[in-house]
């Protein structure tokens, strides 16, 4: 297939998964999943870095293998456990027959985590490590090897080698510099908040009663608190879709000086900005 | 950041030199990129050409997007990336035009210097000046470059009277317009550089936050202490279970399945929220890095239940804790507390924190010591410093110059050996720091 087709096939499978993506993103995601290169899409919290992975794989019809990064998270959250209970009971059993146990460290025993689900997977899946700037640098060492070799090494159990190879997406709200050796490893994506056309694009996608010129009176005063050096917890972009959907359970036509008040809690999380724009005279002027 | 015309041109000189195939240009650019900064090694660029293969050269803005994801790894890298590619990219119209204007450019430049050496002079000497700043005066508008001939014009005639005195005047007056057309070149190139706002002003330096990143400042103070409350909060739910086995409860856990230890149960961990109290320089360059450690630890609702706050430079003051229930207010009270901008002697200020009655230091606080250690009388700090850590329970020293430094400074060196002694330079490194108090 030809280049400029295969992208807009792309884009319309990510479209029809109800994800609207830019010309960009569309080809740096074909990109990374033709040359097999993880993903890492970093950008402010709320512009849809996770949703481009659960569009991912819908889009590419796999399945989807999550893993939540936090501080503190080891081997054994992310990785693989032993199933203590069921050794213990096989341990038990094997003294009442009097026979011996083998194989406690097998197969049989092994809890999989997300990490060796997705190499152990018939299937390749798409795997979702989402925050990895919240996880310890130590866990992020200890991706690498997941991430160049496609293998991961179990102590009692030997090395585990992908049986497919999984299309990783690694995302990151920046909140700590990653590490210059994960980063090679990666093709790099930028996620900026949508712009007020692909956010109207959004909103009437999403929901379908909504008016068009509602959606996109919405997208403009959304992209002013982003710009508004007076808020400090931006809107994202699930918030302007709440927004929206709450001006439609109002039955509101349009947002003016008495629906926009009315309803900014549904795009303001924070008591202080709420107060501050609500003080603004600017932001009502920037509606009408 | 500005790309150099002289790099640009001499890498791309040489890929014309060869046939021009999709490597030979992908192995120019490369090396490009490289010159610029950025660190492209073999693997990108193998990704880089096996996308190439798959993109043809057709359709710029695919080449650009696939090219950006492989070969630039950061926001910040991406904006080099973003500037090398308009300039390496182009048609051969374009590329032709781009260097006839920067030709052009370079012989104003060069027009402007050669009218700095000849026709501006001293008592018929030219102006002797480095060669940066002569490139300053070529960049200097019009308006600025005519006003300094026109000084020049005008007291030139008077040098006859008083040689030395006007020659002094002249240079000064020279030297002072450059110094500050540099300054805002060097303004200009910083605003360049920080355009990816959030994300540099938590890894710069406090020190060379300027006025008009207060503000900013603060709100990100804000956003990063609410994260890390909330990630407190989570870890704490999260980590509802401690490595250490707790033997008697999986003992008696165990009674219920015949003696079969089939749950394990874990220690609980006990999180309770510390007593901090702090002790902050406000003496002169001080006062800004402690204004934002305050804005931390007082933020952090999830790692101190209460805090104690003194203000020391030569003197030690302790701070009435609804004084500063408004920060916005702090460097107002700090100001005016009569503490603020003398040198700093922190064996005095602990002394004071040492003596307090009822005891301010017990077991059960942690002592926060933001100060760059520059102190005077450090036998006594040394010494008042050994009291604190033997009497709290534990002492944390925030040092907001880089640790690379720290060798070169006696005060460092000496007080750092008694205590847990963190850099915090940059509001990451701050944030870092207040959350591993808990």
């Amino acid at each position: 297939m030809h280049m400029r087709e295969a992208l807009e096939a792309l884009k319309q499978k990510l479209n029809a998964e109800d994800y609207i993506a830019d010309d960009a993103l569309v080809t740096t995601l074909y990109i990374a999943a033709k040359l097999n290169r993880p993903l890492l899409i970093e950008g402010a919290a709320g512009v849809g870095k996770t949703e481009v992975a659960k569009a991912a794989a819908r889009g590419l019809g796999r399945e989807l293998v999550r893993l939540q990064c936090y501080e503190g998270l080891d081997e054994s959250k992310a990785l693989y456990e032993w199933n203590y209970q069921k050794q213990l009971l096989a341990i038990q059993m094997g003294n009442r027959s009097g026979q011996s146990v083998n194989g406690l460290f097998g197969e049989e025993y092994l809890l999989e985590r997300p990490l060796l689900k997705s190499i152990r997977s018939e299937e390749p899946v798409v795997l979702l490590v989402d925050e990895i700037d919240k996880a310890d640098a130590e866990f992020e060492a200890f991706l690498l090897e997941l991430l160049s070799e496609m293998q991961v090494t179990i102590p009692e159990y030997g090395t585990v080698r992908a049986r497919s190879l999984p299309f990783i997406v690694l995302t990151s709200n920046h909140t700590r510099p990653l590490s210059e050796a994960l980063r090679r490893r990666c093709a790099y994506l930028y996620l900026e908040y949508p712009d007020v056309a692909r956010e109207v694009q959004i909103l009437t996608k999403k929901l379908p009663g909504l008016d068009e010129a509602l959606a996109e009176q919405v997208a403009r005063a959304v992209a002013w608190l982003r710009a508004s050096e007076k808020v400090t917890k931006k809107p994202s972009v699930a918030e302007s879709l709440d927004w929206a959907e709450a001006l439609m359970a109002l039955g509101a036509k349009e947002l003016d000086e008495e629906s926009a008040p009315a309803t900014l809690g549904f795009a303001l999380k924070n008591n202080d900005d709420i107060r501050e724009i609500m003080a603004d005279d600017d932001f009502i002027r920037s509606l009408l | 950041m500005t790309i150099s015309s002289e790099a640009f041109s001499e890498v791309r000189d040489g890929g014309e030199a060869m046939a021009p195939t999709p490597a030979v240009k992908l192995g120019g650019f490369v090396r490009f990129l490289r010159a610029q900064g950025l660190n492209v090694g073999l693997r990108e660029s193998e990704d880089a050409l096996r996308a190439l293969a798959l993109t043809g050269f057709e359709d710029r803005e695919v080449v650009r997007a696939a090219l950006r994801a492989l070969l630039a790894s950061s926001r910040r890298e991406q904006q080099v990336f973003e500037r090398c590619f308009e300039l390496y990219f182009v048609s051969r119209e374009a590329f032709e035009a781009n260097q006839a204007a920067l030709a052009q450019a370079q012989q104003e430049l060069e027009a402007r210097r050669r009218e700095l050496e000849e026709r501006l002079s001293i008592a018929g000497r030219p102006i002797e000046l480095r060669e940066d700043l002569k490139d300053v005066y070529a960049r200097m508008p019009q308006s600025e470059r005519d006003h300094l001939r026109d000084v020049v014009d005008k007291y030139s005639d008077k040098m006859k009277h008083a040689p030395k005195l006007y020659e002094g005047f002249i240079r000064s007056v020279f030297m002072r317009s450059l110094m500050e057309q540099q300054m805002l070149l060097e303004d200009a190139a910083e605003g360049a550089m920080q355009a990816d706002g959030d994300a540099d002003m938590m890894f710069r330096d406090i020190g060379s936050f300027r006025e008009a990143d207060i503000p900013k400042a603060r709100q990100l103070i804000d956003q990063v202490t609410r994260r890390i409350n909330g990630e407190i909060v989570a870890r704490r739910k999260s980590a509802g279970r401690s490595a250490a086995l707790d033997f008697r409860r999986t003992i008696r856990a165990g009674l219920s399945t015949g003696g079969a230890l089939c749950r394990l149960r874990h220690k609980r961990r006990h999180s309770r929220k510390k007593r901090v109290v702090m002790l902050c320089d406000v003496s002169g360059s001080m006062l800004q890095f402690s204004e934002f450690a305050i804005r931390f630890v007082k933020s952090l609702s999830e790692v101190s239940e209460h805090s104690e706050i003194y203000l020391f430079s030569e003197q030690v003051q302790r701070v009435n804790p609804f004084a500063l229930q408004n920060m916005d207010l702090f460097n107002g009270y700090v100001r005016s507390s009569g503490v603020w901008g003398r040198g700093t002697n922190v064996g005095r200020a602990l002394e004071a924190v040492l003596a307090a009655s009822p005891a301010v230091l017990t077991p059960g606080t942690v002592l926060l010591i933001l100060s760059d250690a520059k102190s005077v009388d450090l036998d006594r700090a040394e010494a008042s410093l050994m009291r604190a850590v033997k009497r709290a329970g534990s002492v944390v020293w925030m040092n907001p110059i880089p640790e690379a430094k720290w060798p070169y400074l006696k005060g460092v060196t000496r007080l750092k050996a008694h205590c847990s002694m963190v850099p915090c330079g940059t509001l990451d490194e701050l944030a870092r720091a207040c959350a591993r108090l808990v």
